[in-house]
């Protein structure tokens, strides 16, 4: 009896050790096996600490797909454009309100009277505080891929990354003239756009601001399109805008500072209004790896919001001090 | 009481019962799975090549492919391919790119001279070359013979640019072995059989972008 309880458990341990063999050769993969060609970016991520000044206050789910739009309305309530719809919701996260559509909102405005003005793809579409569609401006260019849209009482400005050039209308649609297209008999090079991030932004005095994102900097225009001034420095330090396409988005405090939105090394920071970096608002800790589209808004509070279309959320973020 | 020639014998014959026990169940469960007696998957099947089973006609009309949307560039492909150097190869989607001048997938970071010097190059083997088209504009290719396959730029044009420079397996050098080597060890099973008429996988924009756009492209 006791010879066959060996050898059992010699037969039950031989069994044990082929299956380990099997497992082995057949369906284990090998993991952490040192890569002599790694790419770590790791230490391109750290920061310090001591400019983190903001932190996480409230995040909420706004129940979209695919969000790629953010905007705030002097009253505070935020309003959020992904797939099929908006949904707008009271500055504590609380849905108020919501419209459908069909396709993909890529940015969003709020224009005169409470209307929400829309990027959808290749053209701007216009719908009323409640939801009814108003007006759908006809595409401007064959390649046009809308990527923002920012409004004056008198006008509406519509980035435009297929085309590169800013666009700018009145609220009734008309076309009044292409704002940094390239143009070699006048030495204006035009914007470089390599990717559909390109952002653009009404300043405290209601200037005109665009992210050249190929050239890493933010440029301020004169409605006629004349370029009055610009900042920013390519770089992957903490001061500047690094790889393809950065500052992928922009907002403008109420002191004419501008919060970033990055990709890459996702971040986003607060420069003076001259472009010197004063703080951090989030660092690439606080992101997932990868993530791509971060739109900004500034609430009537001076919270930001920051729209993170992979972990489908709004985040906001207040400055330490404020919240203590 | 088991003596130790007992024993052994005993052991010997529970291993080949325990071998065989295991034979009959492959046997069994390939029979099952489309009539093949071998016991072999097709890949790693000696008699594959001129086997008329369609499941071996099959994978005869396909080849492997990596997807470059699982590609993680751990680097096997340049250490495992029974190529040398290897037979993936970067390839680079020019409809995707803006030819920018601060290419990530070209420059190692915090590069301060933005010049062609192979200290400033991300590539260890200088495969990526480039030509001047006008401020800030560059046109890249890769110089197939140089490249190893490592994914380095990938990985690099992935984290700072659009992700136009991406791995695929050359089929020009690939071999087509049963049993891919790479496959094997890749840790994301970014490889595949594709088939043979189709046999890349590069991506374009992806609909994670914009949807239902075209590309842009500087």
């Amino acid at each position: 009896m006791k010879q066959r309880i060996i050898i059992g458990i010699a037969l039950l341990l031989l069994l044990v050790v082929i299956g380990f063999m099997v497992w082995d050769f057949f369906l284990s993969r090998p993991e952490g096996a040192a890569n002599p060609y790694a790419y770590d970016l790791s230490e391109l991520k750290k920061s310090d600490t001591a400019l983190n000044r903001y932190e996480e206050a409230l995040q909420f789910t706004p129940g979209l797909e695919e969000i790629h739009g953010i905007a705030v309305d002097p009253a505070g309530r935020i309003f959020v454009a992904g797939k099929n719809g908006v949904k707008v919701f009271d500055d504590s996260g609380k849905l108020l309100r919501k419209f459908k559509f069909d396709g993909y909102a890529d940015c969003i405005t709020l224009g005169l009277f409470g209307n929400i003005l829309l990027g959808m793809g290749d053209h701007v579409e216009i719908y009323s505080a409640e939801g009814k569609l108003l007006e759908k401006w006809k595409p401007a260019n064959s390649e046009s891929v809308i990527t923002s849209i920012a409004a004056t009482g008198l006008f509406v400005f519509v980035a435009d990354a297929g085309a590169k050039v800013v666009y700018r209308y009145d609220h009734s649609g008309k076309l009044f003239n292409r704002i940094g297209e390239k143009d070699p008999e006048n030495r204006i090079p035009g914007f470089i756009i390599p990717s559909p991030y390109f952002d653009v932004c009404i300043g405290k005095k209601g200037e005109l601001w665009v992210a050249n994102t190929g050239r890493h900097e933010l440029e301020q225009f004169s409605p006629d399109g004349r370029l009055v001034t610009s900042w920013g420095v390519a770089s992957m330090a903490i001061e500047g805008f690094a790889g393809c396409c950065n500052p992928s988005h922009f907002a403008i405090l109420a002191d004419g500072s501008f919060v970033t939105a990055e990709k890459g090394i996702e971040r986003v920071k607060i420069y003076s209004p001259g472009g010197v970096l004063k703080c951090v608002v989030a660092t690439p800790e606080q992101f997932e790896e990868g993530t791509k589209g971060l739109d900004l808004a500034v609430d009537p509070k001076g919270r930001l919001l920051v729209l993170d279309p992979v972990r489908n959320q709004v985040r906001i973020f207040v400055e330490k001090l404020k919240k203590k | 009481m088991l003596n130790r020639r007992d024993f052994i014998q005993t052991l010997v014959r529970g291993s080949i019962l325990a071998g065989l026990t295991l034979l009959t169940g492959a046997l069994v469960y390939r029979s099952r799975k489309g009539g093949c007696e071998s016991g072999f998957a097709c890949g790693s099947c000696p008699k594959s090549d001129g086997c008329n089973l369609a499941e071996a006609k099959a994978f005869r009309q396909t080849v492997w492919q990596l997807d470059p949307a699982k590609c993680i560039q751990c680097g096997r492909c340049a250490t495992n391919c029974v190529m040398s150097p290897s037979a993936v190869k970067c390839f680079h989607v020019y409809a995707m790119c803006g030819y920018c001048d601060l290419c990530g997938g070209y420059f190692k970071p915090e590069t301060k001279d933005l010049t062609t010097a192979a200290e400033h190059q991300l590539c260890p083997t200088n495969a990526i070359k480039r030509k001047f088209v006008e401020d800030p504009f560059f046109e890249y290719s890769i110089d197939k013979p140089l490249c190893i396959g490592c994914g380095k730029c990938v990985k690099g044009c992935g984290a700072f640019g659009n992700g136009s420079l991406q791995l695929q397996i050359d089929h020009h050098l690939c071999q087509n072995c049963n049993e891919c080597s790479i496959a094997r060890s890749c840790p994301s099973e970014a490889f595949s059989r594709v088939p043979a008429g189709k046999p890349y996988l590069l991506k374009s924009f992806g609909k994670e972008l914009l949807p239902d756009k075209k590309t842009t492209s500087g």
